[in-house]
């Protein structure tokens, strides 16, 4: 976007060095996500805790991102791109961010269901839907980094997928539920999971409208697909014992 | 200068927004110094009651564009304007235009300021009994009129009889401003007017011009992006004698349309 | 790093430097010396003769008593006219050359004349004057010897006008025609007020230039032994008078020369101090 560089040198160097921060906040958020999943996944307590850990990390950037946000603001004074650049780091770090938290939360949901039998076919649904967002993520952020507003239109509107998954995921997990209640314990940690896991595919999708808003300097004018239509699903009537 | 993949401004591009008035009208000006072209087919419009300003690196042609505006390049020879300036309507640049009428309508004030060599009174004064027939008591509310105007009149209401030229740097181009107003104009250039003076004196200026522009129709250069920025509704960008891009200004400093725009307004030319 | 005190280079400049500062502090009192002696030379001779008489008697025969009254008189007659025809002569040309004509040929053409008109020998212009005036009318006159001295006055002020009118920023001027002033009140009313001080003491230049020549006067409004005010006849003036008295035999005679030499340095001196005041009040502003 940029073919020349800044006159004063400094400039240049705050500018790239805010991108390497969220370039490097990315691959943390993406590293945390991943290994939360599998910790799930694999009844892994160790991996849990060690994602638990990395996501402070993840903080310790934001709060650096945000304060040389606002001091190149106070002293740059930026116009247009390099303006909407600042902005853009200052938003996809808190996005990030949260999706450290969540990443962390799905780990801590691991660690409570240590131990306990897992349904294999819940386990897939939650690992797919898992990955699914995570390839969201990794694709968002290259295109952050290559700053590529239509791959980031791409995540927009995949985030239906993630948010179809989900759907489907509830209402599984309601069923089991029913079926015995011994289950109850280790359902509703795992839905909490799957929310967490589609709350991190809307982050993803926060950040797509970032970088199209960073390239474009304008909103994405459709409509957001909200595809999570849980709120609304009706309770499926016990079947006669 | 290879501006062939870039859109100059050619043709009058922007149609006045609803409840917009244009009050001047630049249409396919050419400016010589001699044979060197120094504008190159200029088109623009200023839009009443609001605050146009053009920035670009030096040399671009801004200050010689602003000085077509009230002709003042006239009083020169060897400097010439093809091409038309409508000023409501009529072309200031037909030779039958009376340049002095055309002056007081369209007042401007100077980059160094320049307050005459006589008294505070008599500096505002001046230019009012030029046009006006006025008794004393009268030229008196007026003078202090204009003062108020310049966010002058609590610092020299005491001392209208001191000579203009014992005012601060700020208060003196504070007194131009007021000099300007006094005789009523309708648009006002002003020539980066806040060059020479301190941070407080330029903000003051600055108030100024927001409060102005309620009843006229101001222009300025600055070659300050961020007081540009700060004061202006309207910015043309122009670089080399040409006018590249012209929009309202949260438009060229958010989102500018051309990428030599958006190098120049983030200190990227190279 | 070599310290400047052992630098030779250094200390043949600090040398030189003083070398110079005694040179220029010599010449300045060498200078200053012939001045003194100049003016010390006058006041021991002129001030003996320096009594009332001086002011209210005629210039005597040889022998007798008397004072300086005529040519006082005539001197500042002929002066006064003189500024009178020269002076605005002079500023409405400088005002042309540096406002309405500052870029045109005819401007160059009049500048080269006048820079050379303004070191024309004195006595070339009483000659012409002679040859126009006093040969036409028949007879020496106070309006030759005044139209003489005009001629003195004119390149001086066109000169000093120009170039207090050229000093006058030009912002200033667009100033005030961005106000629709037209360019006869610019002048006027803007660039005048701004180089009064220089045109003034343009003015006050000249003055003191004519009030000491003599030759120019000689051919046109010669001398006159008694007390006139006829400007149609000859009239006396002090250098004339220093001249005559000066070059003659008698005692008294040459008495009153030294006293009228004081005198005309006395009132060049003035002059030239008020000039220098009015210069330096202009640079308060």
């Amino acid at each position: 976007m940029d073919t020349h560089e800044h006159i004063v040198k400094s400039y240049e160097e705050e500018l790239s060095s805010l991108n390497n921060k969220i370039a490097k906040m990315g691959g943390l958020a993406e590293q945390v996500v991943g290994q939360s999943i599998d910790a799930l996944d694999g009844r892994d307590p160790d991996l849990a805790g060690i994602t638990i850990q990395q996501d402070e990390v993840i903080d310790e950037l934001e709060k650096e991102i945000e304060e040389q946000a606002v001091v190149m603001i106070a002293r740059r004074q930026p116009m247009a791109y390099d303006l909407r650049q600042i902005m853009a780091a200052l938003r996809i770090s808190t996005d990030l961010e949260r999706i450290g938290d969540l990443g962390k939360n799905i780990a801590k949901r691991a660690l409570a269901v240590v131990g306990e039998q897992q349904p294999k076919q819940l386990m897939l649904g939650l690992k797919h839907m898992g990955e699914l967002a995570l390839g969201q993520l990794k694709e968002v952020l290259d295109a952050y980094i290559e700053r590529d507003a239509d791959r980031a239109l791409k995540v927009w509107y995949k985030d239906e997928e993630i948010d179809a998954m989900y759907n489907s995921l509830f209402r599984e997990l309601l069923t089991y539920m029913m079926e015995d209640p011994r289950n109850i314990g280790l359902c509703t940690h795992l839905l909490f999971g799957a929310k967490n896991i589609e709350r991190i595919g809307d982050h993803a999708t926060n950040i797509a409208e970032t970088v199209f808003f960073l390239v474009h300097g304008s909103a994405i004018t459709d409509q957001r697909p909200k595809g999570d239509h849980t709120s609304s699903t009706p309770v499926p009537m016990r079947s006669a014992s | 200068m290879n501006l062939a993949i870039q859109t100059n401004v050619k043709e009058r591009t922007e149609t006045p927004a609803e409840g917009l008035e244009e009050k001047i009208v630049v249409r396919h000006l050419n400016f010589y110094y001699g044979e060197f072209r120094a504008l190159a087919d200029n088109n623009v419009n200023l839009y009443a009651n609001k605050v146009t300003a053009f920035i670009g690196p030096s040399g671009c042609g801004k200050s010689t564009l602003l000085r077509v505006l009230n002709r003042i390049y006239d009083l020169y020879p060897n400097q010439r304007a093809e091409g038309e300036v409508l000023l409501d309507g009529e072309n200031i640049l037909k030779p039958t235009q009376d340049v002095n009428l055309l002056r007081a309508k369209v007042g401007m004030v100077f980059q160094k300021p320049t307050p005459f060599p006589m008294t505070i009174y008599e500096n505002i004064a001046f230019g009012l009994r030029l046009y006006e027939q006025l008794p004393k008591s009268e030229l008196d509310g007026r003078v202090e009129d204009a003062l108020r105007r310049g966010a002058l009149w609590d610092e020299v209401k005491d001392k209208l009889g001191a000579s203009g030229l014992s005012l601060s740097g700020g208060q003196q181009q504070r007194l131009c401003i007021a000099r300007t107003v006094a005789i009523r104009p309708e648009v006002i250039l002003l020539d980066e007017p806040c060059s020479a003076l301190d941070p407080i004196s330029t903000a003051k200026i600055e108030e100024l011009i927001d409060v102005l522009k309620r009843e006229y129709t101001i222009a300025i250069v600055t070659h300050n992006m961020q007081q540009a920025a700060r004061t202006s509704d309207y910015t043309a960008f122009m670089y080399l004698g040409e006018l590249v891009e012209f929009s309202d200004t949260t438009q060229i400093f958010t989102n500018p349309k051309l990428e030599k725009t958006q190098d120049y307004i983030t200190g990227r030319f190279g | 790093m070599v310290s400047p005190g052992t630098n030779a280079r250094y200390s043949r400049r600090r040398a030189s430097n003083l070398m110079a500062t005694v040179l220029s502090i010599a010449a300045a009192f060498f200078g200053l010396a012939w001045l003194a002696s100049i003016l010390t030379v006058l006041v021991v001779k002129g001030v003996g003769g320096l009594t009332l008489a001086v002011f209210t008697e005629m210039t005597p025969p040889p022998g007798g008593a008397g004072g300086l009254l005529n040519p006082i008189v005539g001197s500042l007659i002929l002066t006064g006219l003189a500024v009178l025809f020269g002076t605005p002569l002079g500023i409405l040309a400088g005002t042309y050359m540096a406002e309405y004509g500052r870029y045109s040929k005819l401007t160059m053409v009049v500048r080269f004349i006048n820079d050379i008109l303004l070191s024309a020998p004195s006595i070339v212009i009483g000659l012409f004057v002679y040859e126009l005036m006093v040969a036409r009318m028949g007879h020496f006159s106070a309006w030759a010897g005044a139209v003489a001295l005009a001629i003195l006055v004119i390149p001086v002020v066109v000169r000093t006008t120009e170039d207090m009118l050229l000093l006058v920023p030009n912002t200033l001027r667009e100033a005030s025609a961005a106000l629709g002033v037209p360019q006869w009140l610019v002048i006027r009313d803007v660039a005048y007020r701004a180089a009064r001080a220089g045109i003034t003491t343009g003015i006050l230049l000249a003055v003191a230039r004519i009030t000491g020549e003599t030759a120019p006067l000689l051919f046109t409004a010669l001398n006159n032994q008694f007390f006139s005010w006829n400007l149609n006849g000859p009239m006396s003036s002090l250098p004339v008078v220093i001249f005559q008295f000066a070059l003659s035999p008698y005692e008294d005679w040459q008495q009153l020369a030294w006293t009228g030499a004081l005198l005309i340095t006395a009132a060049v001196l003035g002059l030239s101090i008020l000039a220098r005041m009015l210069a330096s009040k202009k640079v308060l502003t």
